[in-house]
């Protein structure tokens, strides 16, 4: 038999506590960025982007702050977006026609963009897919030429996350690409960001109002042209916002991320 | 120099769509290449009135002539080329990845030929001084430069006109003297210059002329000689005039105010030699 | 636009505790998505209807939110009335064409579907600002607070809040300046005008925020954020009685609900 171990009384020291459950921090990133994010997403809603007549009335900034979320505030985008969806139904209450769960859409936006970004594709695909059952589970979803509609942004989605390759060009282009690189990771990153938002959109609308082929199918290659002219906008703001960062050293997702 | 003012306000009234009139009928004329400096507490109207030179305002009755046009049917964008409006915090504008693209981005905008813009840009480079700087990202420049490049942006449209909006609030010394004499050199170049201010030594040492706005009216429009001079009527407006003045009032100095420390002295020097010996202190 | 802000007034409702306001959110909501018979959730209008003139809200505001989702209504409306495959017929309009799946005539259970959406969505609508506007902010935070959401989430809500006015003033301070610039106006119908302009807000509004966020983070440690002692409030609410009476009887409520939707009643056939 062994002699006790005399350190077996003592406590254990405790834990180190890890960046991303630091103090002043939520998944990596300061508390107070995450609230500026949340503060600056509610301002936005009141800025109109697209002038697209539609199903949920003007498309405004904030959208285009939610493809670009997760880049810059990782898996904390999630809740980022969440905080400024709720007050910005408060105070706007004629967003969109899901009261307050609209803010779920824009959740999920960030939420797997950020994950992704962050290197947890895992279980930002494990959301994506969740998402895309969720759509496929509804009867509806099988009415004729209904498979077109999560086409093609979210195959897009899908693709950048499970390709290993692309995933991880696209991660080493947005942090130390430059120029026609960046652009290019910042674009995929923002599609991301924004079929996840749409996606959920769909979803729950279709849950919510029953709606049928005959909405969906014509009205889906206007919305394909308005969800890319979002996303060209997005990467625009995402490149400048990106390298503003950069260059200015400011804190950003891409300082928590784990090497790629 | 013309007799037509550049700048002429007849019987300006603005009221905000909340309901506040800022304005209450204001005539000013401001002559080409004078430096003016607008003074005033909080909410007298100051900036109301500066923003409808470029457009961004609206008279909700009144009229606005520069140059002997009526601006009323004028864009901002048009009008920009003619009134040039600084900004106090020069991180509201500047956005683009270097000094120069942030130059060319407005004159690209403004649709100025290639060849002419190019031009533009190294001109407004040189004048600021930021030919060095040209390849920065501004988000690295110290705050004097973004400012500086600030001023660029706007320099390069080339307007005759500028207005200043609080250029040395929140600065500490040395980044307030580089402003004044970015503005003192626009002024030598023949421009217009209008300086929205809190500070009293700005307006004392630089400005031609000033004009002190309460409540939405101008309470005192004169050389700064002759504003300082009106004691009452300064502590009635919350205002102080600078503390050189005021040491040379309560000393018992009578005349045209006195703006600055060497014309202190020199009355100092002059009633020193001036006094009896017995009556020296 | 109108905003769904805090009213105060003395009523019923603005003097139950908040966690009772959200549970009776929570259950409203989930029964206007449980029942798709327009007479069910007819019943649940009225109920939202009552409590919103027992509580004083202005039905102006109420108004407004009809006005702007009339369009969007009218959509639904239409397309459960065409094609919603029931068996009753009520109204023939043509002959079936097969291309678009209609099969010429209108069933009397897409009218009632139809009309069941639309009332869905003004429950879903008009319910929210029931609680916003009989809950003042922080008694709501601290409502979220007591039924366990973690409380950095809380912090970072009021934080926004309280950042929000400032940067609404910035925005408008760097559209302004970049105005005078000759970027385009953001209402240009141009999409590249528009592009440029977003950027032109977007970014300068973005890294500016970041970068006074410096100092916000000084202050949110100095105050011991995330120190692992529990901490206190100033603010205390308390459940009363009727409180908790309406929390068991929205429960039930809920559970009658799904219950019934379970023995298929509430929805059509």
């Amino acid at each position: 038999m062994t002699q006790s171990n005399p350190t077996e009384n003592l406590q254990a020291p405790p834990k180190p506590v890890r960046n991303w459950q630091a103090r002043g921090r939520l998944l990596g990133m300061p508390i107070a960025i995450v609230s500026i994010w949340a503060a600056l997403f509610v301002a936005a809603s009141a800025v109109p982007a697209l002038p697209v007549p539609g199903m949920t009335g003007m498309i405004t900034m904030n959208t285009i702050m939610t493809a670009i979320s997760g880049a810059v505030l990782g898996p904390a985008a999630g809740v980022a977006n969440m905080v400024g969806a709720i007050i910005s139904t408060i105070l706007f209450p004629f967003g969109s026609f899901f009261g307050l769960w609209g803010a779920l859409t824009v959740t999920m936006g960030g939420l797997i963009s950020g994950l992704l970004f962050a290197n947890k594709w895992k279980l930002a695909g494990l959301l994506e897919v969740a998402l895309l059952v969720a759509w496929f589970v509804n009867p509806r979803a099988w009415q004729p030429w209904m498979w077109i509609v999560p086409l093609p942004y979210s195959l897009v989605t899908l693709l950048v996350i499970f390709v290993s390759p692309l995933r991880r060009w696209m991660r080493k282009q947005i942090l130390t690409g430059s120029k026609a690189g960046l652009w290019a990771g910042v674009a995929l990153i923002a599609t991301v960001g924004h079929s996840a938002e749409f996606m959920t959109s769909n979803v729950m609308t279709n849950y919510m109002y029953n709606l049928t082929w005959q909405y969906w199918v014509p009205t889906w290659p206007y919305w394909v042209g308005v969800d890319t002219v979002t996303i060209v906008m997005a990467t625009v703001v995402g490149v400048g916002i990106l390298s503003g960062l950069r260059k200015a050293r400011l804190i950003q997702a891409a300082d928590i991320v784990p090497a790629a | 120099m013309d007799n037509q003012p550049v700048i002429e306000v007849n019987n300006l009234h603005h009221t905000y769509p909340n309901g506040v009139q800022a304005l209450h009928g204001i005539d000013l004329r401001i002559s080409s290449g004078e430096y003016i400096a607008v003074v005033g507490q909080n909410g007298s109207g100051k900036t109301t009135l500066a923003k409808h030179l470029n457009g961004l305002l609206k008279p909700s009755l009144g009229q606005i002539k520069i140059n002997g046009i009526d601006i009323s049917p004028m864009r901002i964008s048009e009008l920009s080329r003619i009134v040039g409006y600084v900004f106090q915090n020069p991180d509201d504008m500047l956005f683009c990845n270097s000094v120069e693209e942030e130059i060319s981005f407005g004159l690209k905008l403004m649709g100025f030929e290639q060849s002419e813009k190019q031009e533009r840009v190294e001109k407004s480079l040189k004048r600021m001084g930021l030919e060095q700087l040209r390849d920065q990202h501004p988000f690295t420049l110290s705050l004097g430069d973004r400012q500086r490049v600030a001023v660029a942006c706007i320099l390069a449209i080339t307007p005759r006109i500028f207005v200043f909006d609080e250029p040395t609030t929140g600065q500490d010394y040395f980044g307030g003297q580089s402003i004044m004499e970015t503005i003192e050199m626009l002024h030598a170049d023949g421009c217009t210059i209008l300086i929205i201010t809190h500070d009293m030594r700005l307006v004392a040492e630089q400005a031609q002329r000033v004009i002190v706005m309460n409540g939405g009216r101008i309470a005192i429009d004169a050389p700064p000689g002759e504003a300082f001079k009106q004691l009452d009527l300064l502590e009635k407006l919350s205002l102080r005039a600078p503390q050189i003045t005021r040491l040379s009032q309560l000393l018992g100095w009578q005349g045209e105010a006195l703006l600055d420390v060497p014309g202190f002295c020199d009355w100092v020097e002059q009633s020193w030699r001036t006094q009896d010996e017995a009556k020296r202190w | 636009m109108v905003g769904a802000s805090y009213i105060p007034k003395k009523s019923f409702l603005h003097h139950l505790d908040a966690r009772v306001k959200l549970a009776i959110l929570f259950v409203i909501l989930t029964l206007a998505l449980t029942f798709s018979h327009p007479v069910y959730i007819l019943v649940l209008l009225a109920v939202v209807i009552l409590a919103w003139a027992s509580a004083g809200l202005p039905f102006d505001f109420l108004k407004t939110l009809v006005k702007y989702f009339t369009g969007i209504a009218v959509l639904i409306f239409a397309i459960q009335v065409l094609f919603y495959p029931g068996e009753t017929p009520l109204l023939k309009i043509s002959a079936p064409i097969a291309t678009i799946g209609f099969s010429g005539t209108i069933s009397q259970e897409g009218v009632l579907f139809g009309a069941a959406m639309v009332l869905r969505l003004v429950v879903i609508m008009a319910a929210a600002p029931l609680l916003i506007m009989t809950t003042p902010l922080s008694e709501l935070i601290l409502a979220l607070v007591k039924i366990r959401i973690p409380y950095r989430f809380a912090f970072i809500l009021t934080t926004a809040m309280s950042l929000l006015p400032s940067l609404q003033n910035r925005a408008f301070l760097i559209q302004q300046a970049q105005l005078c610039r000759g970027v385009g106006d953001f209402e240009n119908r141009n999409l590249l005008v528009k592009l440029k302009a977003s950027a032109s807000l977007l970014v300068p509004l973005i890294l500016g925020s970041f970068r006074d966020s410096q100092v916000l983070d000084v202050a949110i440690s100095s105050r011991a954020f995330g120190a692992p002692t529990p901490r206190t409030y100033l603010l205390e609410t308390h459940l009363r009685t009727i409180d908790v009476a309406l929390l068991i009887f929205s429960a039930l409520a809920l559970i009658a609900g799904i219950t019934l939707r379970m023995l298929n009643l509430g929805i059509i056939r």
